[in-house]
């Protein structure tokens, strides 16, 4: 064979090949991440406290808190109405430096005091751990200003790992203050919660109705027998059964 | 008692069963609810016991990997019980625990009892309520089994799935571990002590024998099918020792003690109980 002619054949081989990987070739993006799963990320070193940027990390995939609408508009929508109560809205405050910031005698209270219920939970309760060991000193950040070390592009490494040695970040999306299960806002918030609960709720009162209905209806049948076999049985023992009915009298009388 | 003729229902390896189960759940029951009533008086006494927070911990976890051997050894044990070659006949006869078509019909007839509408059923050697206790078990140990694990090594557990997802084991595992006190503190307790002719307990799962004059009444089908097969006579084994039948009466009515003082919390402590 003439080897002009197959190196023309290679060369235009090579061409088709290059111009179909064209359509196969997966488009080149300005910042990729070295794995695609947002699970399996960094499996093998997720042990490390390591610190993520931010475009290597996706914390807001692997959060069960979806983002309402409304919080959305309050931030898109232009300011068309004069709002003084505004900053006050804990989607604002969240996300300020100083997330106290201009509330009145500050210094003189609390953290119970306004958060009631984000004080009960497995850390305060049980691990015996104080707010401001998570939540640092003052000023307090909101947990979603950018420097934060509760922001969750770092609270892993900067909040959890402190005592869980190793915290992840996908260990650190587990909600210390979890919202109320059986609250119907959960649905809209935490729906795998929402759901679970009313799943084992119904579990729970179906098997026990069932069976425990089961079970007083048996024992209740059972007990009647044993009672209405014994008077059957009873006249038959004893002697005299036309005694029977004189113990009525007294009763009448 | 000893007069009377008894047949075998248990081995010796279903009873060491009964008896793992039983210990390892009230020690489960006790320093789980100990820990759920932790932020109570009553929870900080009773996990005062164990030597605090993290000595409860401890024995619930340990307790709770023993509890998962056992019920693999368990499996392990029932698969090997199989005789793989007439499978079908094995897994399905009436001797074996597997729910059949029967059961069903068996249900039907009992429902139908209890309202006046038909005669009382005879049952074979296992009834329908008694596979329900069995298979109950195989629901409740994997779910409470693996949100167990999965909460016990939550680093470890983050890397496979979302950290959230142990927000949801948590529900998980109370409320699973609710229903299972819950089931077994009220109905299994009714059924196994206070059915007529089982006061002051049904003996047959500590002595392994139960009485002949008894089952004739309630597992007819067993019965008559023992005669059938001429296995009567070989079934029929001597009494518990006086020894032995003292044993487990004073070991059953402590775990009847333990549960009842667990439903008898669970109740007064319902408000206290968060499961999520």
């Amino acid at each position: 064979m003439d080897p002009r002619r197959l190196l023309r054949k290679a060369v235009l081989r090579i061409i088709l090949g290059l111009l179909g990987a064209v359509f196969l070739w997966p488009p080149a993006a300005s910042a990729q991440e070295e794995v695609t799963s947002s699970i399996r990320r960094y499996k093998d070193r997720e042990v490390s406290t390591g610190y993520y940027e931010e475009h290597e990390v996706k914390p807001r995939r692997t959060r069960p808190f979806v983002q309402q609408k409304e919080v959305v508009r309050r931030y898109s929508a232009p300011v068309t109405q004069y709002r003084p109560r505004a900053a006050v809205e804990p989607s604002v405050r969240s996300r300020m430096e100083d997330s106290h910031e201009g509330i009145q005698f500050y210094e003189l209270r609390r953290c119970e005091e306004c958060h009631v219920e984000e004080a009960k939970h497995s850390h305060t309760v049980k691990a015996n751990l104080t707010c401001r060991q998570c939540h640092g000193g003052e000023p307090i950040a909101g947990i979603n200003y950018y420097y934060s070390p509760m922001n969750p592009i770092r609270r892993n490494a900067y909040v959890c790992a402190k005592c869980h040695e190793g915290a992840s970040v996908s260990f650190a999306t587990f909600l210390v203050h979890e919202p109320k299960a059986g609250d119907p806002a959960t649905r809209k918030t935490f729906a795998s919660l929402y759901y679970s609960n009313w799943f084992m709720y119904l579990l729970i009162v179906g098997t026990l109705a069932f069976f425990g209905l089961h079970t007083l209806i048996w024992v209740g049948k059972e007990t009647y027998h044993a009672v209405s076999e014994k008077m059957k049985t009873k006249p038959e023992a004893e002697p005299p059964p036309a005694e029977k009915p004189e113990p009525k009298e007294p009763e009448n009388e | 008692m000893s007069d009377q003729v008894r047949i075998i229902r248990f081995k010796v390896a279903d009873r060491v069963f009964h008896v793992f189960i039983m210990v390892t759940f009230l020690i489960q029951s006790v320093t789980g609810m100990g820990r759920l009533l932790y932020h109570t008086n009553w929870g900080k006494a009773v996990v005062g016991i164990f030597g605090g927070y993290e000595g409860a911990s401890t024995v619930h976890n340990t307790v709770g990997i023993l509890m998962i051997i056992g019920f693999v050894i368990h499996i392990i044990y029932i698969l090997a019980k199989v005789e793989w070659k007439s499978w079908r006949k094995s897994l399905l006869d009436a001797d074996s625990l597997v729910p059949r078509p029967a059961d069903a019909v068996q249900f039907g007839q009992q429902i139908r009892w209890f309202f006046g509408l038909g005669p009382r059923p005879s049952f074979d050697r296992w009834t329908y309520w008694e596979k329900f206790d069995y298979w109950a078990v195989f629901w409740g140990m994997p779910l409470l089994g693996i949100s167990g694990v999965l909460l016990m090594y939550p680093l470890a557990a983050s890397r496979i799935m979302p950290g959230w997802v142990l927000n949801v084991m948590v529900l998980f595992h109370r409320a699973e571990a609710l229903l299972a006190m819950l089931y077994i503190f009220i109905i299994h307790f009714t059924i196994g002590h206070l059915r007529r002719g089982m006061f002051p307990m049904n003996e047959g799962m500590f002595a392994g024998s139960v009485e002949l004059e008894k089952e004739k009444e309630e597992k007819a089908l067993w019965i008559a099918r023992l005669q059938e097969e001429g296995r009567l006579e070989q079934a029929k084994v001597l009494g518990p020792a006086p020894w032995y039948r003292t044993a487990y009466f004073i070991f059953g009515y402590t775990a009847l003690a333990v549960g009842l003082y667990l439903l008898l919390i669970i109740i007064v402590y319902r408000n206290y109980i968060e499961w999520h």
